[in-house]
């Protein structure tokens, strides 16, 4: 067999992540993802805004940075003129759900065969804290002081519900990234089946796309620096309290790729 | 042919690979047109052609586009211009080419659908933000809408930058005889693609640089780039080779009447000139400063507040007369002999 000598990433990259962030093991298993499938040489990368945008700093494949929310727009181009290429996104909520959601609906809804990774920490991490279209009643942001008053601004809003209504999308699955917080009598430890479950989902997803069809998985994360927690109680919280919110699970797999 | 017709035709001929619009008036028969060309499937190049959501994804389809290599357009107006504003500054800074028709209409806001120049000074001074500039040009006929959309590819690739035509609801609408030569379609070189970067090192397609002195460093690399743009200046002038008693400035369907002004004053006896920039920016100041010393009178005719006289007092620092109209009317050709004086 020939080995590939390709490798996704970039050695000595410092980690820019803060302590307790999810980001990184997204970006591990979308690295280790495409080495799997053998696409490194056609993947496409398109960077969005916040926290995310910070993914080519490690990710060594061609890369375009979007405007704020108008990743899949660049996408779908892309993709319309090199049908060849594997291309995907790394999207936050406030970026794909809050300015960009006429982009995602709309790519959504036409069904090219493009893949959006969407990282819900439930607020706008890079700038600070602020309400993110995703944030829960209970969490206090630098936006809203007093917490959300649903009468004003409605419930969270939910992207697999929404992805859901439209048929070209072929691969929808919303998955806890957040490692479960297991105690035992004498030390903290962390399960480790929402890593392989979040792998899975990125393996799938890009099947699901290389097999001509548009994915989204949604990846519950923390963001303990501005929900003003510790690690542990950030990882607790999306246990306990976001996950009850955002039910996950796999809403589609049109293509029968998880078997 | 009709503008839009030719236009679409020449974008086609040009070896457009994507085009990517969302209706508006004046400029939705360029989109027509070219929906028409690529349904009957002639031009192989052509394999694209995609009505967006809204101008804010006609532009950002346009960056995914140039970024991995293509030749892509879009036609709009001023209200989607707005828009595309920040599509535009990503472009401008990740140094990524396409495109952009911009058939004026009466501004700001929704305005009305009438042929105005008012989208100049947006278009010449900043067309985004952060310093933010792109090439334009502005045809006065329809043989030179298509000349200049085929320049506007070369250039937008020379230059790895946003280009703009900048025309008018008379322009594209009216119909005049044309001429145009087939050649082969142009292939842009674009080794600096996005598009997977095979066994060679990535591609970055960027605009996000965190530490000032890189961001320093990028943006000088760029005014370093529009000094070298500076020789692609293009403009005509007419009656120039002689002391003049008057010079008139002007620029698209303005140019076409104040053409006939001066040829009417010439055979009155009067010795009126005309310049004609056809690009904008880069802007001909040298050679408007060098016919300007030949000329008693420097008049220029807009159909806007005198948006042009301010860029030729910046450029040059000439001050001439401007003679505006507003509202979506073309200048009357009486007032426009009677400004010699």
């Amino acid at each position: 067999m020939e080995v590939k000598q390709l490798s996704t990433f970039f050695p000595n990259a410092a980690n820019t992540y803060c302590p307790g962030c999810e980001h990184g093991l997204l970006l591990k298993f979308i690295g280790m993802a495409l080495e799997e499938l053998g696409v490194v040489d056609r993947a496409v990368m398109v960077g969005s805004v916040g926290c995310s945008t910070l993914a080519y700093k490690f990710i060594n494949v061609d890369y375009v940075q979007a405007p704020h929310g108008r990743a899949p727009s660049i996408m779908q181009a892309i993709k319309l003129l090199e049908p060849e290429s594997v291309v995907f996104a790394i999207q936050g909520d406030g970026d794909a759900l809050s300015i960009g959601l006429q982009e995602l609906i709309n790519a959504a809804n036409r069904g090219i065969p493009v893949t959006v990774f969407l990282y819900n920490n439930m607020v706008f991490g890079m700038t600070g804290g602020q309400m993110a279209p995703t944030t829960p009643n209970g969490l206090k942001t630098t936006t809203t002081p007093g917490g959300i008053r649903y009468k004003y601004l409605g419930p969270p809003l939910d992207a697999c519900k929404i992805l859901s209504g439209f048929d070209g999308v072929k691969y929808l699955k919303r998955v806890i990234i957040t490692p479960r917080p297991i105690y035992t009598k004498d030390r903290l430890m962390y399960s480790s089946k929402e890593a392989i479950e979040s792998y899975r989902a990125v393996l799938n997803a890009l099947k699901t796309q290389l097999n001509g069809g548009f994915s989204f998985v949604e990846f519950l994360g923390t963001c303990n620096v501005n929900w003003k927690m510790t690690i542990e109680e950030s990882k607790k919280y999306v246990h306990e309290v976001t996950a009850k919110m955002f039910r996950p699970g796999l809403c589609r797999d049109e293509f029968g790729v998880e078997k | 042919m009709q503008g839009a017709e030719a236009i679409a035709f020449a974008a086609a001929e040009s070896g457009l690979e994507a085009y990517f619009g969302y209706p508006i008036t004046p400029s939705s028969e360029i989109m027509e047109n070219l929906a028409a060309i690529y349904e009957k499937g002639k031009y192989g190049n052509f394999r694209v052609f995609f009505q967006t959501s809204s101008e804010i994804e006609s532009i950002n389809m346009l960056f995914g586009a140039g970024a991995s290599g293509h030749i892509a357009m879009t036609a709009t107006s001023g209200p989607g211009l707005s828009l595309m504003a920040e599509g535009i500054s990503y472009s401008f800074l990740s140094q990524v080419p396409f495109l952009i028709i911009d058939v004026n209409r009466g501004g700001p806001g929704l305005g009305n659908v009438e042929p105005e120049q008012s989208d100049l000074s947006f278009v010449y001074w900043s067309l985004g933000h952060g310093g933010t500039r792109v090439i334009a040009m502005s045809p006065f006929t329809v043989s030179e809408a298509m000349t200049l959309v085929k320049k506007g590819f070369e250039l937008a690739f020379k230059y790895r930058m946003p280009a703009v035509m900048l025309t008018d609801g008379v322009i594209v609408h009216m119909y005049e005889n044309i001429s145009w030569k087939t050649s082969e379609p142009l292939r842009p070189e674009v080794s600096w693609s996005a598009r997977g970067r095979g066994n060679g090192p990535r591609h970055e397609i960027n605009s996000i640089y965190l530490e000032p002195k890189d961001l320093r460093a990028v943006k000088g690399d760029l005014l370093k780039k529009l000094e070298a743009l500076k020789k692609e200046a293009a403009y005509e002038c007419y009656y120039c080779d002689g002391p003049l008693d008057a010079l008139y400035i002007s620029y698209g369907i303005s140019a076409r009447i104040a053409l006939d002004a001066v040829r009417d004053l010439r055979r009155s006896g009067i010795r009126a000139g005309l310049f004609r920039p056809i690009t904008i920016y880069p802007f001909a100041g040298e050679a408007l400063a060098n016919v300007a010393k030949m000329a008693k009178k420097l008049v220029t005719v807009e159909m806007n507040e005198g948006q042009m006289a301010k860029i030729i007092k910046a450029e040059t620092g000439l001050e001439p007369e401007g003679l505006g109209y507003l509202g979506g009317e073309v200048p009357r050709l009486e007032e426009v002999m009677e400004a010699w004086r």
